[in-house]
């Protein structure tokens, strides 16, 4: 099957087990999917549908039980533990839904954390620390702990430790899980930043403010994919629409 | 339009047409655009039948635009009593959900096709009015309003979510 | 009543869930207990007791006097002071040999009817006869004969007929140590060179003492080997008096004859029980010290095991306190499990203390003792469950105070101590490769687990150099590292010590395994939530495996490194003037121990990148 022509990862038939026998749970159930280089994929579904399994799987955390997985035209499923940490280091980033922040480091040694793993210079991880962190808007707190920063801060953060080695894509697993409405809008805005400047972003989500900011929406249910949206190009109606401005009720 | 909206706008000062109108749309941000003219004139008139506005013509051929319209008393009495009402706008759920039911029971389409089309429509359009508030700054009134329409729809979007859920369920016990 | 019923509840079912820890505790603990217990029952049991008994039964003299000539007894036999006297006996000195092994023995001649005074108490078979000897049940031990086996007797042969215990010599192979001697001059320890000036045989310290019928002895006598020594059991008015009774009788100033001393020469009773108890002063050292290493270890054990349920405990206070406990009954609920454990451990510790006891506490065959388990005194036991329960507090009571100080809400939160943050050393870190970046970083967010594990190997290390020093000398005191003397008889005394110091070790050695596992093992699931996000970052998992080894190693060292002064000085303290262990030896505990320590760490480090890194994630936050 030829999949689009810029196609950064591609998906197939990937399936994820666990248990044995009678006990046997299939997470992910022969998924197929493609992701086009800059496209923003928002993947949704009930909780325990396998979202957040299949981009853990993509993202290389885990193994799958079958399939093949793609990344750059390079077969990504079948490589050794130390190729997948490689994989890890260089060509994707992470964003969890706990953040996952090191507590006694500043929020500029935790987005060195990867440049130094990657066997950067620490004088080069800090220069990239600090440009992502002003990226995402937080210059002025490069040197504070993640418990002086509020959520949506932190989690910030955590986009930018994710962006240091410059990774092809970004998968964030429902980034915004543990944020409050404010915070929420921040890291939407990162988001969309992020989407403009042509990063690929993969994201798993069960906030449809979130899904709403992806180009295309993909639905899951029971592991498999359900349902698939085209979200560029919005809506056909104009946005005074939304109020309901011309209804004339007197 | 509502009519004591467009009351409660005179509520400050006596205005003229197009102060009024820049008045609103000030307040609606990018959603002000879709405002008719037309609309608010007319709504404008159905209140000076009702006594509750009056309209002074500037000396010289006066269009709409530049008439003044001032609140009357009983005007003013009006939009005290709006401003303390409590109601709430009305969510109109039920159209769509006898929509389902019908075509499920004559047997015209598939209801859950027809909440999946309906999810992309407010999806798309949830993009749409989250894309204009975060393009507003903070804390603006269009970006408070626009907060709004976001949270209406999603929470619209939970409801067709469970729409689905149910009617999958019940076309799975069906057989 | 509610109260106790929960706790109660609570207790059991912990237990129940975390069985292996408990497990683990317990046998921590016991380990420490059964070694105090064995120590205390050796205490109990001292040779002076036994020593009193063995004087009881066998009628023991006070004074015991060797006579050059048998006219020598009169005046003493009929010295004021003497209420009563056996002898005296002629003694003969020969060779015995047995089963290839051959020792000089001192042959006192009896009569086969008992004595008034030193009448040997039998503990196997009968007195002497015609053709029958009785041998002194240590020298009985060393030669290894036993009644009705027959030995050589300057040739001619004899049968083993009984083997007997007597207060009025040391035990083999100390001869002649409780001879009191005239004056400066004359070395102690050593037995008179008139002793045998005729003969070629020479009696020395390590002869064995028999006994056989004056028939006998006086056939063994020849022109060659004439009968010298003649052997004076004297009892006096009133014991205390014994030493003043000597100052009066010996021949002062000494007659010469050859430049030797020569003339009568005595023994108190006092002086023997000394010899008798020499037999125990190093093994008791040896157990003291021991005992107090064990029950280091085992305070670290349980420290390491409690602490890795903190978290969990602090939670369940919250519970506790959200529902109503004060804050003291929160602290006693949380000793309380922890104190349970340790009272069934103090118990399975003293049980088998005391049936061990007879390894190292029986007194030396010289004397009698009980053949089975000594009794333990109800104090000994008490003092053992003290020590059980105190070192089960030590390690628990600081937690168990900070659990009840904590803000409900936090602890039912779990609000974990955040980790420590040295701004230097993170700084340092990121210009090291990534395994040491990630091991020293680890070691740096809680240096209070790589204090702990840092004392673990310490106290680790300052065992075994003691057991090394204490081995080293034992060697030194045979000069050949052997412990058989040269006619093939292995030394009693340093038989027991090696016996007692193989216990020791071997128990050593368990418990510092037990530990090690622990610790490296906590640091590792600690780690866990750590280790899996720097393969998150893409960490490769060899790294991430050679970084816990460092983390390990950077306690592990500097604790090694501690411990090996320690350890000097804890067997200083127990042998005051014992010979040290060989520096390469040291050298090579401590290489061997941060070796054996980073091989520990490995395996679990190893396994644990097996886990996906989800899953590792998802673990608490450490």
């Amino acid at each position: 099957m030829n999949g689009p022509p810029a196609a950064l990862l591609r998906v197939r038939g990937l399936r994820k087990d666990y248990g044995k026998g009678d006990g046997l749970v299939r997470a992910v159930d022969e998924v197929d999917l493609d992701v086009a280089r800059g496209e923003t994929l928002a993947v949704m579904g009930p909780s325990g549908c396998g979202k957040s399994t299949l981009l853990h799987l993509i993202g290389g955390l885990d193994r799958p039980s079958a399939g093949e997985l793609w990344l750059n035209d390079r077969r990504v499923d079948r490589l050794s533990e130390r190729a997948l940490a490689d994989l890890r280091r260089r060509q994707i980033g992470f964003v969890f839904q706990a953040f996952h922040l090191m507590d006694e480091l500043t929020a500029r040694e935790n987005v060195e954390l990867p440049a130094l793993v990657a066997g950067r210079s620490p004088g080069q991880a800090r220069r990239a620390a600090l440009a992502l962190l002003d990226r995402v808007g937080l210059a002025d707190r490069a040197g504070h702990l993640p418990a002086a920063l509020s959520g949506g801060q932190r989690q910030r953060v955590a986009i930018a430790r994710a962006l240091v080695n410059e990774p092809l894509a970004v998968l964030a697993d429902e980034p915004t899980g543990n944020l409050d409405s404010a915070s929420t809008i921040e890291v939407l805005r990162l988001f969309e930043n992020l989407h403009a400047s042509g990063l690929t972003l993969v994201i798993v989500t069960h906030d449809e403010r979130v899904a709403a900011t992806a180009d295309r929406l993909v639905s899951m249910r029971d592991g498999a994919l359900v349902d698939e949206t085209r979200l560029t190009g919005g809506s056909e109606r104009s946005l005074g629409d939304l109020i309901g401005l011309e209804n004339c009720d007197g | 339009m509502q009519q004591e909206v467009v009351l409660a706008m005179l509520a400050k000062e006596p205005s003229q047409g197009y102060q009024l109108r820049a008045r609103m749309n000030d307040a609606l941000g990018p959603l002000g655009d879709a405002l008719n003219a037309g609309q608010v004139y007319v709504t404008l008139g159905r209140l000076e039948k009702a006594g509750l506005v009056t309209v002074d013509s500037p000396a010289g051929p006066a269009d709409r635009e530049r008439k003044v319209y001032s609140l009357t008393a009983a005007g003013q009495e009006r939009v005290a009593g709006w401003l303390a009402e409590v109601s709430w706008p009305k969510p109109d759920l039920a159209e769509f959900h006898l929509k389902l039911v019908a075509a499920a029971a004559a047997g015209l389409a598939d209801p859950i096709s027809i909440v999946d089309a309906q999810r992309r429509e407010l999806l798309r359009r949830l993009r749409d009015a989250q894309r204009a508030q975060l393009a507003e700054p903070d804390g603006s009134d269009a970006a408070l309003l626009l907060e709004g329409i976001v949270l209406r729809l999603q929470a619209d979007l939970r409801w067709l979510e469970a729409c689905e859920t149910n009617w999958t369920t019940r076309r799975r016990r069906s057989g | 009543m509610g109260k106790v019923l929960l706790a109660y509840r609570l207790v059991t079912r912990d237990i129940r869930q975390h069985m292996s820890q408990a497990i683990l505790l317990v046998i921590a603990i016991a380990a420490a207990a059964a070694t105090l217990t064995m120590g205390l029952a050796m205490n109990g049991v001292t040779s002076q007791n036994s020593y009193e008994a063995t004087r009881a039964a066998t009628k023991g003299p006070d004074i015991v006097a060797y006579l050059t000539a048998a006219s020598q007894a009169n005046t003493l036999v009929h010295a004021p002071e003497v209420s009563g006297s056996s002898g005296p006996y002629p003694v003969a000195y020969g060779t015995i040999a047995f089963d290839g092994r051959t020792a000089a023995v001192f042959a006192e001649g009896r009569s086969q009817a008992p004595a008034a005074v030193d009448q040997p108490y039998l503990t196997a078979g009968s007195w002497v006869r015609p053709g029958g000897v009785v041998l002194e049940r240590t020298f009985a031990e060393a030669l290894g004969a036993r009644v009705g086996d027959v030995v050589t007797l300057n040739g001619r042969s004899f049968t083993v007929a009984g083997v007997a215990v007597t207060a009025a010599q040391p035990p083999y192979p100390n001869l002649c140590s409780g001879l009191t001697f005239p004056g400066p001059g004359y070395s102690s320890s050593a037995c008179p060179p008139w002793f045998n000036i005729h003969s070629a045989n020479v009696v020395t310290d390590d002869s064995g003492q028999i006994w056989l019928t004056e028939a006998a002895a006086l056939g063994l006598a020849s022109t060659a080997n004439p009968l010298t020594t003649w052997v004076l059991n004297l009892r006096l008015d009133s014991q205390a008096d014994a030493q003043s009774f000597l100052d009066r009788h010996y021949l002062v100033p000494p007659v010469a004859d050859g430049g030797n001393f020569r003339g009568p020469m005595f023994a108190t009773w006092q002086g023997i029980a000394s010899e008798d108890a020499v037999l125990v002063q190093d093994g008791q050292a040896i157990l003291e010290a021991g005992a107090l290493l064990l029950a280091l270890l085992s305070i670290a054990s349980v420290t390491v095991l409690v602490g890795r349920r903190l978290s969990e405990y602090a939670r369940r206070v919250g519970l506790l306190k959200a529902v109503g406990s004060t804050p003291g009954l929160v602290a006693a609920m949380f000793l309380a499990e922890n104190l349970v454990l340790a009272l069934f451990a103090a118990g399975a510790g003293l049980l088998v203390g005391w049936l061990a006891a007879p390894l190292v506490t029986s007194p030396g065959a010289a004397l009698i003792g009980a053949p089975g388990a000594p009794p333990l005194s109800a104090v000994a036991a008490v003092e053992v469950v003290g020590v059980a329960l105190a070192v089960s507090l030590a390690a628990t009571l600081v937690p168990a105070i900070r659990a009840a100080r904590t803000s409900t809400i936090a602890a039912i939160n779990d609000v974990a101590r955040p980790p420590r943050r040295r701004g230097a050393l993170i700084k340092i870190s990121s210009r090291l490769p990534v395994p040491v970046l990630f091991g020293l970083r680890l070691a740096a967010r809680r240096p209070r687990r790589a204090l702990l594990s840092a004392a673990n190997v310490a106290v680790t290390v300052m065992g075994i150099v003691a057991v090394l020093s204490f081995h080293a000398d034992v060697d030194s005191k045979l000069g050949a590292g052997s412990t058989l003397t040269a006619g093939g008889l292995s030394d009693p005394v340093v038989a027991r010590d090696e016996q007692m110091l193989a216990v020791i070790t071997i128990m050593l050695i368990v418990l510092a395994a037990l530990n090690a596992v622990f610790t490296t093992w906590a640091t590792v699931t600690d780690a866990r939530r750590a280790s899996a996000l720097m393969r998150a970052l893409g960490t490769r998992s060899g790294q991430v495996s050679s970084g816990l080894v460092v983390t390990q190693v950077l306690s592990a060292l500097p604790g090694a490194i501690v411990g090996v002064p320690l350890g000097y000085l804890l067997f200083r303290a127990a042998v005051h003037h014992g010979t040290l262990a060989p520096p390469l030896w040291i050298a090579g505990t401590v290489l061997a121990t941060v070796a054996v320590t980073a091989v520990l760490t490995l395996v679990p480090a190893r396994l644990g990148t097996l886990q996906p890194v989800t899953e590792a994630l998802a673990s608490e936050a450490a």
